[in-house]
């Protein structure tokens, strides 16, 4: 193995790579650029690695990664055991407040990472950082559901972490909001637990969440899914009494008239989940609009040079064996990054820039150095589409045309741009899924 | 029986601030509050803003207190340990119509005896604040006005009011009110009886009720309601922004927090009575008008929208400070409405002259402190002093909240101070755990089970706010130890 730290550095502290986040992206980022070479550290600010692994106790996890379907925390474990057989430094119940690029680090990193933890206020150097925050969930506020602020309106997760880790119940009888995945295994998780599942409300006209736990959380229980309608207030003065619910036009406004008051003491919301990126921010790293996570490159490498993102803190995956391999290979890069010879040419100038088009929600990579290898382009659609196809145009030339097919918004998708279309973009690439109907028209 | 020579009804920032005031004087003192808390009414649902003054017509009680309240923010703030900032405001001018409304507000202003007011254009608009909307083409420029945390005041006032020997009863709301023989109130309370020589109805939206159990002015209220939205922090708070006010409000503001936050406050509806309920129409018109004063302002960063209703009595546009009429030894602080956060200060001090003038002995008090020490804010602090927090208890390098970094030795100082915290959201209005983006969805367990371990009781007892919202239920199964 080999270490670009001087031995005669008097810091302990200095890393090659340090990944921010214990969860099935960040052990993932550690273990594989351990592998490749660095030494690394993982600053996770619960007292344990796994993440919010730790509280999905229900099963459909690892299919991918290790061929075998698992439960979260078993899934957690497996890289829990293989994070401590590595030398990776973990510091848990350590919380950034930090990263800052100019500081006068020691060990030649580029980057200070600094965290607080309750033994110290640890400062770690790194000249490569993999940011592995994961995400958060969206709030009442951010959806403005209107009416009084009782006690009993919780987040999935919130009321998930209650259930399956404090061994607590958040209510009795239970109103959903939002038929992302979250919220399906929740309704079925409080169903398992002895609460009523009044029903599961969706603001769009389609679920929003894979369609196995549409069938396995809902239909298996007897829990009915409401489309196209959604909770236009909240009722009740200490506790949650009532929710009232309203259908929504084709435009997602409620259709007055439609309202409908639901008895319930629980609101449970479901409603979308935002990269958790105020950390990367303050580290100067720009952001993408449209996932609300960083701007990176082929190898995961955002803005700042030497930050890497992945996981859902770059976007929000809908399965963890995703935001591992993603981060595998974030992790990968970031060593190869710390370890390389000489400073890199920043080759960001004649980089090629990837934008999303059409019914695609978002690209990623956002942008594309290297035209020798080939490059996935990661992409979720914004609604349903019957029959479509994906198009990835470079100026008036269309490089690739797919084949006509169906595409869902609960799936994350890629696409493999070859070497041979990107030397034939010219400086941009723009992938755009359409609808087979409107091409015609 | 708890016997007081003076006990104040309501602890809002006005009850909390005469608290204060009169915690100076050799008196028996007791503040009692229908809320589990202090501050939680009128005073929660607040943009914080510390106008300045020159909206009030002339002559108005709210005109004599509003500027001097605005004045003392400075010397209070320093004494209580509250966070203040006196950025000075501008009121927005798009149009000819407009620039002759802020010539009248520039005037009441001189009237009122606010300072150093004057009509800005142009570029020095940019020059205060540049994301003012640039089709501003002029503004009043004042430059006394300010922003605080309305519940860290109201907090602050209590806690040095409570270290100087006054008792707060919370959880007490006055059913009724007798008089004794020797003419004393009695006053009856969900949290028992107490007694009075002199009463103080600083209510707020209660302050009809309360006046006539006390056999006080019959004051009819108006449910003057206000939804208020609160943004994300942002680098550099934004100046308090006021469009031109309208005939009941001063229309939507924006403003910057002693947090770093963006506050858009308020709509102004008349509605029923203890109504705090937000409404889709109020929100938009929230941000609609924060947009036609800030063009760049992400809404989408809004992390909490809230309602409360301002302390309006029917047919008086003014507050009420004085001694009742009808029933002796009752003073009045009522229809505290807008701009009451402003005239706080100044209202404790008239109630302490009224009192004074009313031949109440109140000698002062030897050993008086009328200072109050600011609780720590780890967020704030320097890096070498967290370090020595740290090592000191490593309670502090627990970080419970993660969105606006609170450890759980600053919980735990919360629920110990001197009215402490009893609930969730009396945590958050104290150290703002909770308070921040995830609104709590990462912290939520971990504080309900502080507060349970620090209170001794069960999880499933914690309350969110008042008696009525325990949070969970539980436990779901029998744990073998």
């Amino acid at each position: 193995m080999t270490s670009t730290i001087p031995a005669t550095a008097a810091v302990a502290h200095a890393y090659d790579v340090v990944v921010i986040g214990g969860g099935p992206a960040g052990m993932g980022a550690a273990i594989a650029a351990q592998q490749a070479g660095a030494r690394v550290a993982i600053v996770e600010r619960d007292a344990h690695l796994g993440g919010i692994l730790r509280q999905c106790i229900h099963p459909g996890f690892g299919l991918e990664h290790f061929k075998e379907e698992l439960t979260g925390p078993e899934y957690a474990q497996r890289l829990i055991n293989e994070v401590a057989a590595l030398p990776i430094d973990v510091h848990t119940g350590a919380m950034v407040i930090a990263i800052d690029g100019d500081a006068d680090t020691v060990g030649g990193g580029a980057h200070r990472v600094t965290c607080m933890s309750e033994e110290e206020l640890l400062e770690l150097d790194a000249r490569a950082v993999v940011l592995a925050m994961g995400c958060r969930e969206r709030t009442r506020s951010e959806i403005k559901i209107p009416g009084s602020r009782p006690a009993g309106v919780f987040t999935a997760g919130l009321a998930q972490r209650y259930i399956n880790i404090e061994n607590l119940a958040p209510g009795r009888r239970a109103v959903i909001l939002g038929s992302g995945d979250i919220g399906l295994i929740m309704a079925r998780r409080c169903a398992l637990e002895g609460m009523e599942v009044e029903g599961v409300y969706e603001l769009m006209p389609y679920a929003n969440g894979l369609y196995r736990n549409v069938k396995n959380c809902l239909e298996d229980f007897g829990i009915p899914l409401h489309l196209s309608t959604t909770v236009t207030r909240i009722i009740g003065d200490a506790r949650v009494e009532a929710v009232e619910v309203s259908r929504v036009d084709e435009h997602l406004s409620p259709i007055p008239g439609t309202e409908r008051v639901v008895p319930c003491d629980t609101l449970l919301l479901s409603v979308g989940l935002i990269p958790e990126n105020e950390l990367s921010t303050k580290a100067g790293v720009e952001l993408d609009p449209r996932t609300r996570g960083a701007k990176v490159d082929e190898s995961l490498m955002t803005s700042v040079p030497g930050i890497f993102s992945c996981g859902n803190v770059l976007h929000v995956h809908d399965l963890a064996d995703n935001a591992t391999a993603e981060a595998q290979r974030a992790g990968r890069a970031a060593a190869t990054w710390a370890l390389r010879e000489s400073d890199r040419e920043d080759e960001s100038q004649d980089a090629i820039a990837v934008e999303a088009a059409g019914l695609a929600g978002y690209a990623v990579p956002s942008r594309i150095n290297g035209v020798d290898a080939l490059v996935k382009i990661w992409f979720r659609v914004r609604a349903p589409i019957e029959c479509g196809r994906i198009r990835i145009i470079s100026g008036d030339e269309t490089l690739f045309c797919g084949k006509p097919r169906a595409f869902k918004p609960s799936i994350m998708e890629s696409v493999p741009v070859t070497p041979a279309m990107l030397k034939r973009a010219q400086g941009r690439i723009t992938l755009s899924i359409e609808s087979i109907e409107e091409d015609a028209r | 029986m708890q016997r007081y020579d003076i006990v104040i009804v309501g602890a809002g920032i006005t009850g909390c601030a005469i608290a204060r005031q009169l915690a100076r004087y050799d008196a028996s003192i007791a503040v009692i509050e229908a809320a589990n808390d202090i501050a939680c009414g009128t005073t929660k649902a607040n943009g914080g803003l510390v106008h300045a003054g020159y909206d009030p017509a002339p002559g108005t009680c709210k005109a004599s207190v509003n500027a001097r309240g605005c004045a003392l923010y400075g010397q209070w703030s320093r004494e209580l340990g509250f966070g203040f900032n006196r950025t000075g405001s501008m009121v927005l001018g798009f149009s000819e119509t407009d620039r002759e409304h802020l010539e009248h507000l520039l005037e009441n202003g001189r009237a009122n005896g606010v300072p150093d007011l004057r009509i800005i254009q142009g570029d020095e608009i940019r020059e205060h604040e540049p994301r003012a909307n640039a089709d501003a083409t002029c503004a009043l420029w004042c430059p006394s006005t300010g922003y605080v945390d309305p519940f860290e005041v109201a907090i602050a006032a209590a806690e040095n009011a409570a270290a100087n020997g006054v008792e707060f009863h919370r959880g007490a709301r006055l059913d009724g009110v007798d008089r004794d023989d020797d003419g004393r109130f009695i006053l009856h309370t969900e949290a028992g009886d107490f007694s009075a020589k002199t009463l103080i109805n600083a209510a707020g939206n209660g302050c009809g009720e309360v006046s006539r159990m006390a056999g006080g002015e019959p004051f009819e209220m108006v449910w003057r309601q206000g939804n208020i939205a609160v943004l994300d922090h942002e680098e550099t708070p934004l100046m308090p922004l006021y469009p031109i006010p309208t005939p009941v409000s001063k229309g939507v503001i924006v403003t910057g927090t002693v947090h770093g936050n963006t506050v858009i406050t308020a709509t102004a509806a008349i509605r029923e009575a203890g109504d705090t309920d937000t409404y889709a129409a109020d929100v938009n018109e929230l941000l609609e008008g924060a947009r036609k004063l800030v063009p760049d302002l992400d809404t989408r960063r809004v992390v909490r929208t809230f309602a409360g209703g301002r302390a309006v009595i029917k047919g008086l546009n003014d507050f009420f400070i004085a001694p009742s009429t009808l029933a002796p030894g009752l003073f009045q602080a009522a229809g505290i409405q807008s701009p009451g956060v402003a005239s706080a200060p100044a209202v404790a001090e008239r109630m302490d002259a009224l009192l004074h003038e009313a031949g109440i002995a109140l000698p002062e008090k030897p050993g008086w402190n009328p200072l109050r020490e600011r609780p720590v804010d780890f967020d704030s602090e320097s890096t070498e002093r967290k370090r020595a927090l740290i090592e000191r208890d490593p309670a502090w390098g627990r970080i419970v909240c993660r969105c606006e970094t609170v450890p759980e030795a600053e919980i735990v100082e919360a629920i110990h101070r001197t009215p402490g915290a009893v609930s969730v959201e009396g945590v958050k209005r104290r150290c703002r755990a909770g308070m921040g983006r995830c609104q709590s969805g990462f912290c939520q367990s971990r504080v309900v089970r502080i507060l349970a371990r620090e209170l001794g009781c069960s999880p499933s007892d914690v309350l969110l706010e008042d008696a009525g919202s325990q949070i969970v239920f539980g436990p779901l199964k029998e744990v073998q130890a």
